[in-house]
């Protein structure tokens, strides 16, 4: 990774894709951009860029099938942008695999902010490593492994899964959870953390309908244990 | 607490409703009853009257036919002073007859003076007779024309001893004896009274078959009109497709007929309203969604220039800032107009989180650097499933709107009352004109036109209260006694119950793959408040 994190923006509105590529640039990213879904596919093969600002609204396949195609062979951070009403667009983006979502109109400072949080979530930062059952945190090597084999963690996953474990057994608030992992300020989206603890669950539990690693703690929020 | 002032109403009205059915009822049952009573009264009056007349005419004839005959035949015989015993026998004689009276024979005897001889001395004595009936037997009128005889026989009815009885008596023409007869009429008067106990039983009947008839006609007139309120009924709650069912010609069938063409002009007038109605609202959507394309691409674009606005041009600059702050305003407007929206095609959503109502509070006043402008009064602690989002809108228009209009310091006062959460959001200002009063939750309300051009939207309030009623709670407006207006926010503690299951759904629905996790969400949706989900792709 260069210091200039490198930007994929997929944004059918010539306007808006000039202005936000602009924006973008003053903050000091190096932006590669797309009109479709599929272009921006096809780029993100080409160059491998380091986090992808995807709009919702694509001509062709959609931004949430965009989002699903990536998270089926890449677990490189992805943040929404939408333009739609609809509350349950966020829900849908969040479940198709997105890191996080800005609602538009953006502005660039918001985005930015946004993209540096996501992208700090693959930084290393401690050299030490947890055991929970089968499942093994590497905090070195920022790896996971369960029963010895790898597992696929987007960074905002694995910095979830990086927070629970440093206070293991002790549950988290969502709120806590959002300052923590997503770095929002005190009116973070509490679906960014269910969604991602779904997502976490299907990748760590044994069975993850019934979680015996991430518990739900009602009325507070989510708590690593180590299974019995 | 509205329930328990509600019950003496509710009870009120149960009581009048059925008083009003029951007078109509009663009213129906009352003529019915008088009409029956009338008929059946007069009826078996007239009938009993009739036959105890008859009754007793005949008997009255018959027996006193037999008395004047036995009169005449059994003191024929007498000598003209005839002793106390011969009497006694003469009046044995005649008692014994058909009849069954009694006899009681006077006339002056040889050994006495007068002798009054009775068949029976214990109960006919001279006493029993009446004198009004004993002068007029005794008074001889003149013989002439139209009177062949000097002496009558007359007759009278008196009750010895709660018997009623027939007394007659004749002075024999030509100076015989004078008879006097008692014949008791109980037998008639037992006749008579069982006629009138039938009678009685007949107009207990007639009456008792009045009131089922007049319930019956009650039933048919009021069964229709009980059906018809009730339509009525349905039909103010808002069913419009409410329509009776016409049956026959008569009145009733012609206004259910009028009922159900009513009804349906209603309908389709509102169906055409909230038509028109969407179309506007959708109008609205469509606008405010596609004036953010092109805002967006400008909000992007003003923050480059507001950057370089200090190396710009002086005479630039100005223009630049001007362009800067009317594009957050516009992004302003847009963003409560998109909200606006959502709230009426209803498709906003409870986000709901345990949240200290005192940390989001003070987060809410710290974000917007207002911490010096406004007092906080809450005890910490207070945690509540809410949706912190629209909290903060809301907490953010009430203290915005307090700082704009009433000038601070504003006090913010956090308590718990039972089961709600009471915010109350109070200002030094000059409060608030009673007229306006009313419209402070309107949209695009201008207190007054003279207002300067308002640095909101004209919609922040009324996102508020929108966002209160998410929530299940409310915001009211006043003026506080001691000057400065106080807005109350009262949510409910526990707003989860409002919420629908989806959020503990896709929460807690520990779903194990994207595809048992879709299927969780879609029941959630399923079980919600059954809004609109136009919106999904």
């Amino acid at each position: 990774m260069t210091n200039v994190p490198f930007l994929l923006l997929i944004e059918d509105d010539d306007a808006i894709r000039t202005a936000l590529e602009l924006s973008l640039s003053r903050q000091g990213h190096r932006v590669a951009t797309a009109a479709t879904g599929e272009d921006g596919l096809k780029l993100l093969r080409e160059q491998r860029p380091d986090l992808i600002v995807l709009d919702v609204m694509l001509p062709g396949i959609d931004g949430f099938e965009v989002c699903r195609r990536i998270r089926r062979t890449d677990q490189l951070p992805i943040i929404l942008l939408t333009a739609r009403s609809d509350d349950i667009d966020v829900v849908v983006g969040l479940e198709s695999g997105a890191d996080d979502y800005v609602v538009k109109p953006v502005q660039g400072r918001v985005l930015d902010a946004r993209i540096r949080a996501v992208l700090r979530r693959g930084e290393r930062e401690a050299n030490d490593s947890a055991a929970f059952g089968s499942l093994l945190i590497d905090r070195a090597a920022m790896t996971v492994t369960k029963n010895g084999e790898d597992l696929q963690l987007t960074p905002t996953e694995l910095r979830l899964l990086l927070e629970l474990s440093r206070r293991p057994g002790q549950a988290l608030s969502r709120q806590q959870l959002l300052r923590l992992v997503w770095e929002h300020d005190y009116l973070g989206d509490s679906r960014l953390v269910d969604a991602c603890v779904q997502r976490l669950r299907a990748k760590v539990e044994d069975v993850p309908s019934s979680p015996t690693l991430i518990r739900t703690v009602r009325g507070v929020g989510y708590r690593l244990d180590a299974p019995q | 607490m509205s329930a328990v002032s509600d019950e003496p109403g509710r009870a009120r009205g149960w009581a009048a409703g059925l008083l009003r059915w029951f007078s109509l009822r009663l009213r129906l049952m009352l003529v019915f009853g008088l009409v029956a009573l009338t008929a059946a009264v007069s009826a078996s009056a007239i009938a009993y009257w009739l036959n105890r007349d008859a009754v007793l005419t005949r008997t009255q004839d018959s027996a006193l036919d037999e008395f004047r005959k036995a009169l005449k035949d059994d003191t024929d015989p007498l000598p003209s002073l005839p002793t106390c015993s011969e009497l006694r026998e003469a009046a044995g004689r005649m008692a014994d007859n058909t009849q069954k009276y009694e006899v009681l024979l006077i006339t002056r005897t040889k050994d006495a003076g007068s002798c009054p001889a009775a068949s029976d001395k214990d109960l006919f004595t001279l006493d029993v007779v009446p004198s009004s009936l004993r002068r007029a037997v005794d008074e001889k009128r003149p013989v002439g024309k139209g009177n062949t005889s000097p002496y009558h026989l007359y007759w009278q009815r008196i009750t010895l001893g709660g018997t009623p009885y027939l007394v007659g008596g004749a002075k024999v023409n030509g100076g015989g004896p004078t008879g006097y007869m008692l014949k008791s009429l109980d037998t008639e008067r037992q006749d008579l009274n069982s006629l009138a106990w039938s009678l009685g039983i007949a107009t207990g009947l007639a009456l008792i078959g009045a009131a089922l008839l007049a319930q019956a006609a009650a039933a048919t007139v009021l069964r229709p009109v009980q059906r018809l309120g009730e339509a009525a009924h349905r039909l103010g709650e808002g069913h419009l497709d409410t329509r009776l069912q016409v049956s026959g010609s008569d009145e009733l069938a012609n206004l259910s007929h009028t009922f159900n063409r009513a009804a349906e002009r209603l309908q389709k007038r509102v169906a055409e309203l909230s038509a028109r109605e969407a179309s506007s609202r959708r109008f609205v959507a469509d606008m405010s969604h596609e004036l953010r394309t092109p805002l967006t691409a400008i909000t992007a674009v003003t923050e480059v220039l507001e950057e370089e606005a200090d190396s710009l041009d002086p005479m630039i600059a100005p223009a630049v800032q001007l362009v800067v702050s009317e594009t957050r305003r516009l992004n302003d407007l847009v963003e409560n107009l998109m909200e606006v929206t959502r709230f009426d095609a209803g498709t906003a959503r409870l986000v709901l989180d345990d949240v200290d109502v005192a940390d989001q509070v003070t987060a809410c006043i710290d974000a917007r650097a207002w911490l010096d402008a406004v007092e906080l009064d809450a005890a910490r602690g207070i945690v509540a499933p809410l949706d912190p989002r629209r909290l903060d809108v809301i907490l953010a228009n009430l203290i915005g709107n307090a700082l704009k209009h009433g000038g601070s310091p504003v006090r913010v006062s956090v308590r718990t009352d039972g089961d709600e959460l009471l915010i109350k959001v109070r200002d030094h200002g000059p409060g608030i004109p009673e007229d306006v009063l009313p419209h402070v939750f309107d949209r695009f309300y201008k207190a007054s036109a003279s207002r300067p051009r308002s640095e909101g939207s004209g919609l922040g309030l009324s996102i508020a209260m929108e966002n209160a009623h998410i929530h299940g709670g409310d915001i009211s407006a006043a003026n506080s006694p001691e000057g400065g207006a106080v807005f109350t926010l009262r949510l409910p503690m526990d707003a989860s119950r409002i919420a629908s299951d989806e959020a503990e759904d896709e929460r807690d629905g520990s779903p194990g793959t994207e595809r048992d996790d879709g299927g969780a969400k879609d029941k959630g949706k399923g079980t919600g408040k059954g809004r609109d989900e136009e919106g999904r792709p």
